[in-house]
């Protein structure tokens, strides 16, 4: 008996081929987009994790627990010999760095700039930060000078200097408050494309800052870089409750971060209405193309019912042409989405040097396609267009046979 | 399949049906009191507009009574709810139409087992059935047809096979030859008068058709909603 009705509905919308192929369209294109829209905001959230975390902040931080509140340089990371010989026994660390940092002042003949100053390991920053990547002059901390000094574009524009030209920076000593003072040659100039970055940040040696600082043998930061993707996003990983102890803090990107969690939190919302748009917009093509078809074939539909068939078979009749189109519509919109994706996957989208909630993107924006994206959203279209269907199906339903059929006796 | 020509297929008892144009009543049936028997060939004639739609309607389940009573096959048809009109409707009636009003994208085949499958026959007697149909309507040969590549003749061939082949009570024709050329409609009203001798199934028509009128045994003619005249012919 549902043979009889899957035949009917399935014979049905090929019946007039164009409608089911504008109708099919509409839902087809409504589907593509969701799932485009959706590889997009996975491809956008991880390349703002990517540039969050792989430009310089790292998966993760260990600190002294009070640091991160003023950045307060005599707040040193305790036991830090104990911290690093146990993160070297991790294995879900695949590199960590250390980092002495403090505010400075740091001056030209022609000019002076308050400065971040950056005391790193150039070996092991390197595993950590894109540092050496973006240096557009100079060199990497090549030579063996300890007065080297990398400093990022903007600043050099500030403060009008250029590669082998020498600085004074000046900061405080951590305990005392007394100046400190240093003259550097600037040996490197980056560009982060990160506007902060550029005007603000100054990587000098470890052992140099330490030694400005007062702080000989002691670091501020302890940055991680992790072998699995999502430990820096969970906070409830059993990594950071090893380390949030004995005075030091032991966090992921997502709370020194945490707006970018909320970007995400937005996207999602955001994927929904933009969802429930297209879908209601879909609703009204299904719906009309549903009507459509029963009003053509209103007398039809009367004779149907004149000659038995009862009122729940004309509602299921409906239905099933509806997942007729459906199914056409699907697979239209399968495709049509496997297109796009695949055409921005080969070319990406430019939104370097864009700037959202503290993160600039820094890389082509590239869709991150995912198997469920082809399945829940097809499902939820092919669900969809059947609770949209019950409306004319109930419609067919009640359809009074005399009255349909009036043009006859 | 009935047999006993005393029994009353129809009966209405002062039928009535008044409905509304724009707000204005409009009297389309004013009490009809009408018993046909099993086995007839009864065509009810009449102008335009002189209620014989309206009246095989009402005898057929498709439309209710302002007043009076509908009897067909010995059940009122006013107790009945949609389902079991629908179901009633289904077991006891045939239908044919003016525009034959086949299923378009159904094969000839597939047209006249639907009410079967409906009934839910078995596959193997369903089929057995639609054959022998149409080979007595000489439509064997287009069982895989669809609708639209036949003729208006034909259509109208398998739709009378689709009236048929469930063995009803009664078979409703409204204008069946109304499409069709004199030569065609002559033929298939021979068929359907044959039929009617040889399986005594009752038919009722809504016509203007003269041929119709020349081979009913009764003529049942409708006025202004009243029944005008009756007459018996041999």
């Amino acid at each position: 008996m549902i043979g009889i009705y899957a035949k009917l509905a399935w014979r049905n919308v090929l019946r007039n081929k164009r409608r089911t192929l504008i109708a099919g369209a509409a839902i087809g294109i409504g589907l593509a987009s969701l799932i485009f829209v959706d590889a997009l905001m996975l491809g956008m959230e991880a390349n703002m994790i990517d540039s969050a975390t792989s430009s310089f902040m790292g998966e993760g931080q260990i600190h002294h627990e009070e640091y991160r509140k003023a950045f307060d340089a005599e707040k040193t990371t305790l036991h830090l010999s104990e911290v690093t010989n146990r993160l070297d026994t991790e294995n879900v660390v695949e590199h960590y760095t250390e980092r002495v940092m403090s505010f400075g002042m740091l001056s030209s003949p022609s000019n002076a700039s308050s400065v971040q100053m950056i005391g790193v390991n150039p070996s092991t920053e390197r595993n950590l930060s894109e540092t050496d990547e973006v240096i557009i002059e100079g060199d990497y901390f090549k030579s063996d000078n300890s007065h080297d000094i990398l400093i990022g574009k903007k600043l050099a524009e500030l403060l009008e200097v250029e590669l082998g030209d020498r600085v004074v920076l000046t900061t405080a000593q951590a305990h005392t408050g007394d100046l400190a003072q240093e003259m550097f040659r600037i040996s490197g100039i980056f560009y982060f494309n990160v506007r902060d970055m550029d005007s603000y940040f100054a990587f000098i040696r470890i052992n140099r800052a330490q030694k400005m600082l007062g702080l000989p043998g002691e670091v501020h930061q302890i940055a991680l870089k992790f072998t699995k993707d999502n430990i820096g996003r969970n906070a409830e990983h059993p990594f950071w409750s090893r380390y949030a102890k004995d005075g030091n803090e032991a966090v992921g990107w997502a709370i020194l971060m945490p707006q970018l969690e909320n970007v995400f939190d937005m996207t999602e919302v955001s994927k929904w209405v933009v969802g429930l748009i297209l879908f209601a917009v879909v609703a009204l093509v299904i719906v009309n193309s549903l009507f459509m078809s029963l009003y053509e074939r209103i007398f039809e539909f009367g004779v149907l019912r004149a000659v038995g068939t009862r009122p729940l078979a004309m509602g299921r009749l409906v239905v099933f042409e509806s997942a007729a189109l459906a199914v056409i519509s699907i697979v239209m919109g399968m495709l049509l989405g496997f297109f796009l994706l695949y055409i921005v996957s080969q070319t990406g989208i430019n939104y370097s040097g864009i700037e959202y909630e503290g993160v600039t993107f820094r890389k082509l924006l590239y869709p991150v396609v995912e198997v469920r994206q082809f399945v829940v959203y097809p499902l939820f279209a092919f669900l969809f267009t059947l609770l949209i269907a019950l409306y004319p199906a109930t419609y067919a339903a009640r359809l009074i046979p005399a009255k349909a059929m009036r043009k006859s006796f | 399949m009935p047999s006993d020509k005393n029994r009353d297929i129809i009966v209405t008892k002062n039928v009535t049906k008044t409905y509304s144009d724009s707000g204005i009543p409009v009297h389309a049936i004013r009490g009809i009191d009408l018993t046909v028997k099993n086995g007839e060939f009864t065509a009810i004639v009449g102008p335009s507009g002189c209620g014989k739609t309206t009246f095989l309607n009402i005898i057929s389940g498709l439309d209710t009574v302002t007043e009076g009573k509908v009897w067909l096959g010995g059940q009122l048809l006013s107790q009945m709810s949609g389902r079991e009109l629908s179901d009633f409707r289904r077991d006891s009636i045939g239908f044919i139409f003016q525009a034959y009003n086949l299923i378009p994208v159904l094969s000839v085949e597939e047209n006249v087992e639907y009410i079967m499958l409906l009934q839910g026959v078995p596959a193997r007697e369903r089929h057995e059935r639609v054959i022998k149909m149409l080979q007595l309507l000489k439509m064997e040969d287009f069982a895989d047809r669809l609708p639209p590549k036949l003729s208006g003749g034909q259509q109208q061939r398998v739709a009378i096979a689709r009236a048929m082949v469930a063995e009803p009570l009664l078979v409703l024709a409204d204008e069946p030859t109304a499409n069709l050329d004199s030569k065609s409609g002559g033929e298939l009203l021979d068929l359907m008068r044959k039929l009617n001798q040889s399986t005594g199934m009752t038919f009722v028509f809504s016509t203007h058709d003269q041929m119709i009128m020349e081979r009913a045994t009764r003529l049942v003619t409708l006025k202004d909603g009243y029944i005008d005249s009756d007459n018996w012919r041999d």
